[in-house]
């Protein structure tokens, strides 16, 4: 025993095993200090009041996470027990690959809500591999799309097996490794990402990736609809025969399905399917038969063996990056791939004095911060994709729903609610020279706002021209209510986002999509006045709308508009008084590691 | 009579039931390089932070170059310069940028900002890594990098917090240059650091802190005085270092008999 114990790291009480199993003795004592220490964190988290307010926040959220959860749970219930009652096996895919969308997609549209904990500080402990991945799956387990993912997969297994007993087994072990499948995705997704992030030309690459890919796809719709492009009304699909529109798409949809079966929810259901199949014709027979039950049941393994295998390989995949990490890569400086830079410093921007300075600042770490430019970009990717709703006919005459453009432009706005609501969020140990330098902090906030207002009105007019380019161009009164409603919901934003961030701040790895620390807090409660600033919107819009005076909504929004600055102007003139009692809260938020 | 660079009188901060920094008085006169010294949580990051506008004291008053000091006296700010204890830099840009960020902060025109980023990035060697992110840098270059935001609007008093933690001993020699210069050419130094061998040389007047209270204030010369005149007859005769001065004035009695106690170490 030469080598650890002359290093020093021997005496009673030390295990004998520094190395094992997940479940070794080490291991055991490692999960049992690990859960102390996470118990103490929570326990001293709660002597402020900043901590209560969190566990109230968390609690709140739970609730509406367990609430939406539940919610889909019904719905997929529900829709599985009419499908497999109906023998409408065709139709189950779906609602498998809708869970697959939701559990995949959720994490990306909460990134900024979730608070996740960072395993890497355990690497300076002897800690094996396995627990160390045991860990990063168990402590992601309790956010948002797992639970709405579970519920969901609870409800298809509740519903499948009460339309028929007798798949019972087939759909909980199908069910299970699409869940196991779902979780190693989204965790190794993360993961990756967090890893290509590490670097700063990757970085850049990835960022340039991302907003190509945004626009490109913004602009693929009205490419592929180039009809639609005239107006905002495509009658030609309406007009269409259903056995038209079947010739045209039916070879699309068969192409599809088959390579959809080879996916995991094409796996999972085809799993169920095969089983399901076989336990019907040997109830409809009487009695079974059992070559037909054997070929069902082997089908339904070969099914489960492949979805398996996707399930293992994406395990691979995580364990792969995690491994790395483990084996003590430094993410921060990811030092290998540097190399001596000769050329000159980067371009200059003009201006001077500290608000230049500030916004030039602040310009150049949101090129270089992916979660944040991912935050303002994503909606208008996710509206692109999101608007084709409103292509459908839902509005009063049968063609593009009048008030498309500000609701694609809401969800847009969404994307800021991190920018607006956490604005120091990114300084980390530099919001420091705010409070050392000679410049007041409304100084500092009004370059942000300024800033982030610009940025605001660049994302807003983009989403207006690309969602003019897919549903057509909205009426004059539509384009003057939405403007002058994003007058009024800006500096509604900026003056709730200058207190939220001065009040709830949390720190922001730039380097990180996932385990971000977050403040369910924050989240929480500037989701509640986003969600406020747009009932009021929507009250306006809706009553002019209904009355069919929408010229109205513009000179109202304006209006509340001037009304909203004013309160703004009045909150940024408070700024240096509340930024001085809370300094010291604000430099311990924003530069603690963990 | 010159006005005192730095003045504190009953200089308090409290966190609850713990009093860090306990009725602090001292002064440091202009062209001082006053060395503030004291062992891990005796109260010196805290004294700092009070002096520098990041803390609120809890009592007592401070000034700076004969002005009251607090977190609203901006124009008090043109004239300090501070490396406090996180170095308050941002990872995501460059060094040149975040000089250029922090002139702008401290109102120079982007002429001056531009030229005395290139000045100061070449005297710390960081002239070569121009392209390269702060959080990209070793421990010892961000701490260059920090000292140079500190001086890029040519402070009359500096603040330095551990400056010297992490830099290797050839950009030590460098920094110290530098610092010795300022001294030359009027500015106030206060520093605060664990290596009592560079305030031996440096230092001028040193005040010790210990366990939140002011426990020895003066020249070194003083102090040693202070401290050999406690010593046997023999013993006074010999010339003491600081770290004597400094062991024999915060006590350090029984660690040696402590390290024994931890008989499972190697």
């Amino acid at each position: 025993m030469a080598g650890i114990n002359s290093a020093g790291v021997n005496g009673p009480g030390v295990s004998a095993q520094a190395r094992g199993g997940i479940f070794s003795p080490m291991a055991r004592r490692q999960y049992r200090a690990l859960g102390r220490m996470r118990w103490r964190m929570f326990q001293n988290g709660m002597r402020t009041n900043q901590g209560v307010l969190e566990l109230g926040a968390r609690t709140v959220s739970m609730l509406i996470y367990a609430g939406i959860g539940f919610g889909l749970s019904v719905g997929m219930g529900f829709g599985s027990y009419a499908m497999v009652s109906g023998h409408q096996w065709a139709y189950l895919p779906i609602l498998f690959w809708a869970v697959f969308m939701i559990w995949q997609m959720l994490p990306i549209l909460l990134a900024s809500f979730q608070e996740q904990f960072d395993l890497s500080i355990l690497l300076r402990f002897p800690v094996s591999f396995g627990p160390y991945m045991l860990l990063y799956l168990i402590f992601g387990l309790v956010d948002v799309s797992t639970i709405a993912g579970s519920l969901a997969c609870l409800g298809l297994f509740t519903g499948i097996t009460v339309a028929q007993p007798g798949l019972f087994a087939w759909t909980a072990l199908a069910l299970a490794i699409f869940a196991a499948f779902n979780i190693l995705l989204a965790r190794a997704v993360f993961a990756w990402i967090d890893r290509w992030l590490a670097q700063r030309r990757t970085r850049e690459i990835v960022g340039a990736i991302f907003l190509l890919a945004m626009l490109s796809l913004q602009m693929l719709n009205p490419a592929f609809h180039e009809r639609r492009r005239t107006g905002p009304v495509s009658h030609e699909d309406h007009a269409a025969s259903p056995r038209e529109l079947e010739e045209r798409y039916m070879p699309w949809l068969h192409r599809a399905n088959a390579i959809q079966r080879w996916l995991p929810p094409g796996l999972a259901v085809q799993a169920v399917r095969r089983a399901g199949e076989v336990t019907r014709s040997g109830e409809g027979n009487g009695a079974p038969i059992s070559g037909s039950i054997a070929a069902g049941a082997l089908g339904s393994l070969e099914s489960l063996g492949v979805l398996a295998v996707w399930m293992l390989a994406t395990g691979g995949v995580l364990a792969a990056r995690l491994k790395s990490e483990y084996a003590g890569e430094n993410l921060g400086q990811a030092p290998a791939r540097q190399k001596a830079q000769s050329r000159e410093s980067g371009r200059q921007l003009g201006g001077s004095g500290p608000i230049a300075a500030v916004i030039e600042k602040d310009l150049r770490a949101l090129l270089r911060t992916l979660p944040l430019l991912y935050a303002v970009g994503a909606p208008l990717l996710l509206m692109a994709i999101f608007s084709g709703a409103f292509l459908h006919g839902i509005g009063p005459r049968g063609n593009v729903f009048a008030l498309a453009l500000p609701l694609c432009l809401v969800y847009a706005q969404l994307g800021f609610t991190q920018v607006f609501y956490n604005n120091l969020g990114t300084e980390g140990a530099g919001i420091q020279i705010y409070f050392l330098s000679p410049t007041p902090m409304r100084s500092v906030m009004l370059a942000k706002n300024l800033f982030h207002g610009a940025l605001f009105w660049l994302v807003a007019l983009t989403a207006g021209v690309l969602a003019s380019l897919r549903l057509g161009v909205p009426q004059p009164a539509v384009i003057a209510a939405t403007a002058a409603w994003l007058m009024f919901s800006l500096p509604c934003n900026l003056a709730a986002g200058n207190i939220f961030s001065l009040t709830m701040p949390y720190r922001v790895n730039p380097g990180r999509m996932a385990r971000q620390r977050g403040s369910q807090a924050n989240a929480l409660l500037s989701l509640l006045v986003q969600l406020g600033i747009l009932s009021v919107g929507a009250a306006v819009f809706a009553l002019t709308y209904f009355l069919d005076r929408l010229w109205l909504a513009a000179p109202i929004f304006l209006v509340m508009a001037a009304m909203a600055m004013a309160v703004w102007r009045r909150l940024l003139a408070n700024v240096d008084g509340m930024a001085a009692q809370r300094r010291e809260m604000l430099m311990e938020k924003l530069t603690k590691i963990s | 009579m010159d006005t005192a660079a730095i003045q504190t009188l009953g200089l308090t901060r409290r966190f609850g039931a713990l009093t860090a920094v306990d009725d602090v008085t001292f002064s440091v006169a202009q062209g001082q390089f006053f060395g503030f010294l004291g062992p891990n949580g005796a109260g010196k990051s805290t004294t700092i932070k009070m002096l520098t506008g990041l803390l609120e004291p809890s009592a007592g008053t401070m000034q700076i170059l004969g002005h009251p000091f607090g977190a609203g006296a901006l124009d008090l700010k043109r004239q300090i310069g501070v490396v406090p204890e996180g170095m308050a830099l941002q990872g995501r840009l460059t060094a040149p940028e975040y000089l250029h960020f922090v002139g702008g902060m401290y109102g120079l025109d982007r002429a001056t900002t531009v030229t005395r980023t290139d000045e100061l990035l070449e005297f710390m060697q960081l002239a070569n890594e121009r392209k390269k992110l702060v959080t990209d840098f070793s421990h010892g270059m961000q701490k260059k990098l920090a000292l140079a935001a500190a001086v890029i609007h040519g402070p009359k008093v500096l603040f330095l917090d551990e400056p010297f933690e992490g830099v290797d001993a050839i950009a030590a020699g460098m920094l110290k240059s530098m610092l010795q210069g300022m001294i030359n050419r009027g500015a106030t130094i206060f520093l605060t650091t664990h290596v009592l061998e560079i305030v031996e040389r440096l230092c001028s007047h040193v005040a010790i802190i210990s366990q939140g209270r002011l426990v020895a204030n003066g020249s070194l010369e003083e102090l040693r005085a202070g401290v050999a005149s406690t010593l046997p007859g023999a013993e006074q005769e010999q010339r003491l270092t600081l770290e004597e001065i400094f062991l024999a004035i915060v006590g350090a009695g029984g660690t040696a008999d402590a390290a024994q106690e931890l008989s499972w170490l190697a």
